[in-house]
């Protein structure tokens, strides 16, 4: 019942998006803008019957209906249900069904908001939104439909994959990856829709477009820290980050998203870089479908895996036609994407867009040739190569360095112009950071180059981005006598998208210290230990008390419980554990993490007499770790100051 | 229980390996040869992870791995030498970073090519917008 409502749900759907994309072009060309409401009703039916479809999934996989293809594969009835539930993207023909989900409803919600809006730019929006869920609608009635039937119906499942059912994390960080990742579709649509209707030239859309990049783009940046938080979390190996291909592929899009966030005000301001940023937002929405092709094919772990399934085909097929239909129409609108501006000065922040764009674009394209090469070495040469952590970080690390350099720069550097003093002015005072994080980078033991210049640049742009809210609530402090507090609102209020930045930057120096730190002073150690006997690390002394073992409904686990020692006194517990679910070989480690204001304290259970006689005990002090999940919420709350809608603080500017 | 039991069991296969190469009393000699051994298993992708190194992964496995490049340390070889043993077990997979050499070379090379290509285009686009239109 439940498989052929939702099944027929995604077969209605289709022919709904098929009415709504033709309807379009039809009212639009033929002057019947009457019918343009039938388009959007398109879009809405859409979003209910996909919805439709995914709320059926849900309630299969809660009820536990294992006739259901999908259902059979990733349930079980000892799961718990909010692990059930969120197994709804835990294998991909849920995860497309969830992709198809969220692009109906950010295409019902742009439908909704901008529908009354003059012109053609929305209705050909939605009919491009209508085009991509297309698509996916294609894939779900094809090679990844959920909703396939088993027969005969088994009586149980083996449960969602044990990595993903081992933490909330995962709870979190999917829904937030799609919405930053589906969300890349509606700037692209909008890109789309503005050639279409001959309103590139404007830059009315680009300011609707931003907007949408912007809260998509803080999604994505909170799913990436949520990721590594799990990572963290999970793993048990003590990082955050490994260059995984499924990493690479949502920081893929995050590095092009923000490379357009700045260069778009360059359009905004001097009417230059039309085509360039045209091109971000085609290729960002082209990564985060490769991205989906890449993860969710099979094909990163060999070219092979990719060639039993047909659905890498589908993806391919898909991104051809994006690429060709966006170059055709980019041609098409050459004359008017034809920039009309001009630079005044080469010391100016708009040479330092240009760079951060060159750097940002070249980190992307550094990711992208490591993450393919060994598809492209194993397809030429026949040879399986690996291209891991050691490479990414020689490549990347003179790239982020300098990303970090320029993001102290820039906000220091003014539009348009500046004369030799004014640039002394601007650019000499976060020296006195440089020199501050320098210092103390080389007190704390760091002698690695690229570590040394990442404290340097990371304090300079610290100072700089600080002295910007400093100079300005100084400003408003001496001009209206305002507290510092409320000038602080004020500022921020009365230019949210410059402050927004500023403190999207300030978060992303804090991940950067993290980062740096945790790399260069992580300290660990290994070892066997008899319960009562302790094991140390940079001054941290743990104690074995007692190994144990407990049954749980869908798992085993077996742990440790460690003292965390202050001289003779015991300063508390630390329990790191293994699960062990019956589907899975391997345990999954859950390692024990105290967090500090410098640093965490992680503890991983390695391995263990089964007489509990003695285990092996991973200690790693870990730097600044915390920081890193810190400064994400602080980039996060820098795009929803820039997000929040305007008019918010007006009425206390016109009291001002 | 007899679940935990057979996953104890399990568990305790990887962990014999993994005991006799650890201890908690550290001579500055045994600290030399950790730190030794973590910068070449550093460079070793743990063949059952996604990515991992065997000095990341905490998998038996990468455990039984970090012991063999200890022993072969301890005896005398040299990093080279440990890894182009592992090269020869599971083939050249086995580098994290693949050897700067021959077809290889083109994921070095592209990245910086493209910095180097995009430079001149900023320099050149920055010089281009900024001449003066007409002529002083």
């Amino acid at each position: 019942m439940t498989r052929l409502l939702a099944h027929d749900s995604i077969l209605v759907s289709l022919v709904v998006v098929l009415f709504g994309m033709a309807t379009v072009p039809v009212a639009l060309r033929t002057g019947r803008r009457n019918l343009l409401p039938y388009a959007f009703a398109a879009v809405y039916t859409n979003f209910f019957l996909i919805s439709v479809a995914a709320i059926g999934m849900v309630y299969a996989l809660v009820t536990h209906d294992f006739s259901i293809g999908y259902v059979a594969q990733v349930g079980s009835r000892s799961t718990p249900l909010l692990f059930t539930v969120i197994s709804l993207w835990g294998a991909l023909e849920g995860s497309i069904l969830f992709w198809a989900w969220v692009l109906s409803m950010y295409a019902a919600a742009v439908v909704w908001i901008n529908s009354r809006r003059p012109g053609n730019l929305v209705p050909y929006a939605a009919a491009t939104l209508l085009f991509v869920s297309f698509f996916f609608a294609i894939l779900l009635l094809g090679p990844a439909d959920p909703f396939g039937s088993v027969s005969p119906v088994p009586a149980d499942g083996p449960g969602p994959n044990p990595l993903l059912q081992n933490h909330i994390l995962m709870a979190i960080h999917p829904p937030l990856l799609y919405l930053g990742y589906v969300g890349m579709s509606v700037p692209f649509a909008f890109a789309i829709g503005a050639m279409l209707s001959g309103e590139v030239e404007t830059d009315d859309w680009m300011r609707l477009t931003r907007r949408w990049t912007l809260s998509a783009w803080g999604f994505l940046s909170a799913a990436i820290i949520a990721g590594m938080w799990w990572s963290y979390e999970v793993l048990g190996w003590g990082g955050y980050w490994a260059w995984d291909p499924v990493e690479n592929a949502s920081f893929l899009p995050w590095l092009t998203a923000t490379a357009f966030l700045h260069s778009a005000m360059v359009q905004e301001r001097r009417g230059m870089l039309r085509l360039w940023n045209l091109n971000l937002v085609v290729g960002t929405f082209l990564l985060t479908i490769l991205g989906t092709f890449l993860t969710r094919s099979g094909i990163v772990s060999s070219v092979h895996a990719f060639t039993t399934g047909t659905i890498g085909y589908f993806f391919l097929a898909f991104i051809a036609i994006v690429m060709l239909a966006s170059l055709a129409m980019v041609a098409g609108n050459s004359e008017r994407l034809r920039s009309t501006g001009r630079f005044d000065s080469p010391a100016s922040r708009e040479t330092v867009f240009l760079l951060n764009n060159l750097f940002l674009t070249a980190f992307m394209f550094t990711v992208l040739t490591g993450t393919l090469f060994p598809l492209v070495a194993e397809a030429i040469k026949g040879v399986k190569v690996s291209v891991g952590e050691p490479f990414f970080n020689r490549m990347s690390l003179p790239i982020v360095v300098t990303l970090l350099f320029l993001m102290g720069v820039g906000p220091a550097l003014p539009w348009k112009s500046a004369s030799k003093a004014e640039l002394k002015a601007k650019l000499l005072p976060p020296a006195i950071g440089a020199a501050l994080f320098l210092v103390i980078g080389v007190v704390a033991g760091a002698r690695n180059v690229y570590s040394l210049l990442a404290f340097t640049f990371a304090g300079y742009a610290a100072f700089a981005n600080l002295r910007e809210y400093w100079i300005g609530m100084r400003a408003r402090h001496t001009a209206h006598g305002e507290g510092w507090g409320t000038a602080l609102v004020r500022l921020v209020g009365g230019n949210k998208h410059r402050y927004g930045g500023y403190t999207a930057h300030l978060g992303v120096i804090l991940v950067a210290l993290g980062v740096a730190a945790s790399s260069t002073f992580r300290t660990e150690h290994e070892a066997t230990i008899k319960p009562g006997e302790t094991i140390s690390v940079s001054g941290h002394t743990l104690r074995l008390k007692s190994m144990w073992g407990r049954e749980e409904k869908q798992r085993s686990v077996v742990g440790a419980t460690l003292e965390v020692m202050n001289g003779a006194a015991v300063r508390g517990t630390m329990e790191p554990h293994m699960n062990f679910y019956p589907m899975s070989q391997a345990p999954v480690p859950t390692p024990a993490v105290r967090s500090g204001f410098l640093g965490d304290l992680y503890v991983n259970l390695q391995a263990f007499r089964p007489d509990g006689s003695n285990a092996t005990i991973r200690v790693i002090y870990e730097p600044l770790v915390p920081w890193i999940w810190f400064g994400g919420g602080v980039v996060v709350f820098g795009a929803l100051i820039a997000i929040f809608p305007s008019g918010m603080f007006s009425a206390r500017r016109v009291e001002a | 229980m007899t679940r935990l039991l057979a996953a104890v069991a399990y568990a305790s296969l990887g962990a014999i390996g993994a005991l006799g190469s650890a201890s908690q009393q550290q001579s500055p000699a045994d600290s030399v040869l950790e730190a030794r051994t973590a910068v070449i298993a550093a460079q070793l992708r743990c063949p059952v992870c996604q990515g991992l190194s065997i000095q990341d992964s905490p998998s038996e496995l990468s455990q039984q791995m970090r012991a063999v490049v200890k022993d072969q340390l301890r005896a005398g070889k040299t990093p080279e030498d440990v890894k182009a043993f592992f090269v020869s077990k599971y083939g050249e997979w086995i580098l994290l970073e693949p050897k700067a050499q021959g077809f290889n070379m083109l994921v070095y090379a592209l990245p910086v090519l493209l910095v180097l290509l995009g430079l001149g285009v900023v320099i050149v686009s920055v010089r281009k917008w900024t001449k003066p239109t007409t002529p002083a």
